[in-house]
């Protein structure tokens, strides 16, 4: 597969992580007309940015364990009749959208990170549950019966034959559940999580438009950019993938 | 994942059904009787006392179990109809006498405190409500008669609402909450409405003129799933910066009621998260009818303005009521966001309430979200399957 989409993708977020740099911000800003005022310094951006990754790469990883653990119970022989259940609890988490989570979470939680990787994990497990529900089903039943035929036990069809074949789908929904929990990452300033976020509520609150243009991009760059390395990731699960 | 239960025949199906019908009982009772059904306050704002099932409740709680109990023994018995109905009953009451319980309990606590003090709801009680709701889905899904989830939530909501009017639950503190803001919540709830009504007025048209472009189409799809990652807080921001600086280059606009914080710049940003799912909704939609059919068509002579009318919208109808849902849902949910661009809603009380610290008040504000999503979720979603009924196969 061609490498183009990667590296627009990419592009783009290095072009929004120019953009949030404090001199270039500035400069937009006055282009907008805004009264020139102090922007955040790149060092300051950076700190923020980091503690953006770090949360969100915490809540990817506690939805990533969990939703696939899950989605390879659901698909193991006999729990067929908890699908049904799962399609119903995954349609109702989504109608509660993550800012609502955050605000449920903060009095039980208190202010900062709890409640946000709280708001991650409820609005991310469900998705990537089906999504590797929905790949797992992908696998051919004849390549799960070769298998079965050549002797291979329960484990070694699911580590060696089903995983590999559904490898791509997985890392699909993964990329789609790194750029939700960036996004909510970004929600959790408002619980009063330090990220890139952060700026851009504040700047809201007090007209500080130079901030909040720096968070915006900067949000969005680290978006673009987590995007690009997914893609990147899911042209690997497609090349070391197993022929069939 | 195949349907058969493997090798180990119906046993495996019907033991399975009884470990999950014993677990949702035991997790039930846990909650009732040892979560914290009510938490008993001094005022709005500082933690309460939990109050455990076992006394919130009274002499409800074994009938409420024993109800549940039955309901669970049944959808585990039969997957049949008549199971199903009888357990909805079953749960329905159930659900019922838990509603009135918490009112009533709350109302003896409350009858000898301080007016400041509060009654609100505890983890138990919530949990409760859940795993209730989850087994009223399970019995309406067998009762397999379409529109009946729509009927059982809409009696319900009426019976709430009934209640609630009567008095039932004035002691609870969401009740107190929301009798002390009515209007408020009131306005919050149109201004919502308004948000992601507004959002999705302006993402359908916008979708169909972009889908008229047909050089363009590589384009704009990359736009359209570009814009999904970026996160809404962003774009929020991002909007507000480009229509003040808008407003400043063609000052007569203000003058049209527009303003860098408010309405305008929250029902755009929502509109451009809409535009894939009503994209993508519309391209499968066009696709709907089969390579046959479209020749068959095209050899009796109609126009692709026929052919669009009659054959392509038509049988593509339950997949864009389809898009239309996950915009819906979509949409009902970012407009919580507008509000921190200063659009309103029922954002706006959610970040009140965070503001202060008081639970009743997200609670307030989020209850309303959540249910509005659940409703267009289920509304749409029935007005889809009756489509596609309605669809030769």
């Amino acid at each position: 597969m061609s490498l183009r989409p990667i590296v627009t993708v990419a592009a783009t977020g290095l072009a929004l992580a120019a953009l949030s740099h404090p001199a270039v911000a500035t400069r937009i800003a006055k282009i907008l007309g805004e009264a020139p005022r102090r922007a955040l310094d790149a060092e300051r951006l950076l700190a923020l940015a980091l503690q953006h990754l770090v949360l969100a790469g915490t809540g990817l990883a506690l939805v990533a364990g969990l939703g696939i653990g899950l989605g390879i119970v659901a698909t193991r022989r006999g729990a067929a009749a908890l699908r049904p259940a799962i399609d119903g609890v995954a349609a109702a988490a989504q109608a509660v959208p993550p800012v609502v989570v955050v605000a449920l979470a903060l009095p039980v939680l208190g202010f900062g990170g709890p409640p946000t990787l709280l708001a991650l994990v409820a609005y991310g497990v469900m998705p990537v549950l089906r999504g590797t529900v929905g790949a797992l089903e992908t696998v051919s039943r004849e390549a799960r019966e070769a298998a079965e035929a050549m002797g291979l036990t329960r484990r070694q069809i699911l580590l060696s034959v089903e995983l590999p074949l559904a490898a791509p789908g997985i890392v699909e929904t993964l990329r789609t559940a790194l750029v939700l929990s960036i996004a909510t990452a970004a929600v959790g300033a408002l619980a009063g999580a330090a990220t890139l976020g952060t700026p851009i509520v504040a700047g809201l609150q007090n007209q500080n438009t130079v901030p909040m243009l720096q968070g915006a991009c900067a949000t969005a760059a680290l978006a673009f950019l987590g995007d690009a390395a997914m893609l990147g990731l899911a042209a690997l699960a497609r090349i070391s993938r197993p022929r069939t | 994942m195949r349907t058969d239960t493997g090798g180990r025949g119906p046993t495996a199906a019907v033991s399975f059904a009884w470990l999950t019908a014993l677990a949702w009982l035991a997790a039930l009772a846990a909650a009732l009787i040892h979560g914290p059904v009510l938490t008993l306050a001094a005022n709005r704002l500082v933690p309460g006392v939990p109050v455990s099932g076992g006394s919130a409740l009274g002499p409800v709680l074994p009938a409420i179990l024993a109800l549940s109990a039955l309901a669970a023994g049944l959808l585990a018995v039969s997957p049949g109809r008549r199971a199903g109905a009888a357990a909805l009953a079953l749960a329905v009451a159930a659900a019922g006498l838990f509603a009135g319980g918490l009112g009533h309990g709350a109302a003896l606590r409350m009858a000898d405190q301080p007016p400041a003090a509060r009654a609100g709801l505890g983890a138990g009680a919530w949990l409760a409500a859940a795993l209730l709701g989850a087994a009223l889905g399970l019995a309406v899904r067998r009762c397999r008669q379409p529109g009946l989830g729509l009927v059982v939530v809409g009696l319900g909501l009426v019976g709430l609402v009934a209640a609630g009017r009567a008095g039932l639950f004035d002691a609870l503190s969401l009740a107190v909450e929301y009798a002390a803001r009515r209007e408020a919540v009131h306005a919050a709830f149109v201004e919502h409405l308004v948000l992601a009504g507004g959002a999705l007025g302006l993402a359908v048209p916008a979708v169909i003129l972009l889908s008229l472009w047909r050089r363009g189409q590589d384009a704009v799809g990359i736009a359209i799933g570009g814009v999904q990652v970026v996160p809404a807080v962003a774009l929020l921001g991002g909007l507000v910066a480009l229509t003040g600086g808008l407003l400043r280059a063609v000052p007569p606009l203000r003058d049209l009621g527009l303003s860098a914080l408010g309405p305008a710049p929250a029902m755009v940003g929502v509109a451009a998260y809409l535009l894939l799912p009503l994209w993508r909704g519309l391209a499968a939609a066009l696709r709907a009818p089969d390579p046959a059919s479209l020749d068959a068509a095209r050899a009796m002579g109609l126009t692709d303005a026929q052919i669009l009318a009659r054959l392509r919208l038509p049988l593509g109808a339950p997949l864009l009521v389809g898009a239309l849902r996950v915009a819906a849902v979509q949409g009902i949910g970012l407009a919580t966001l507008g509000a921190l661009v200063g659009a309103g809603g029922l954002g706006r009380i959610v970040f009140d309430g965070m503001a202060q610290f008081a639970p009743d008040l997200i609670l307030l504000g989020a209850v309303p979200v959540v249910a509005l999503s659940l409703v267009a979720e289920r509304t749409l979603s029935a007005v889809e399957d009756g489509m596609r009924a309605g669809l030769p196969a």
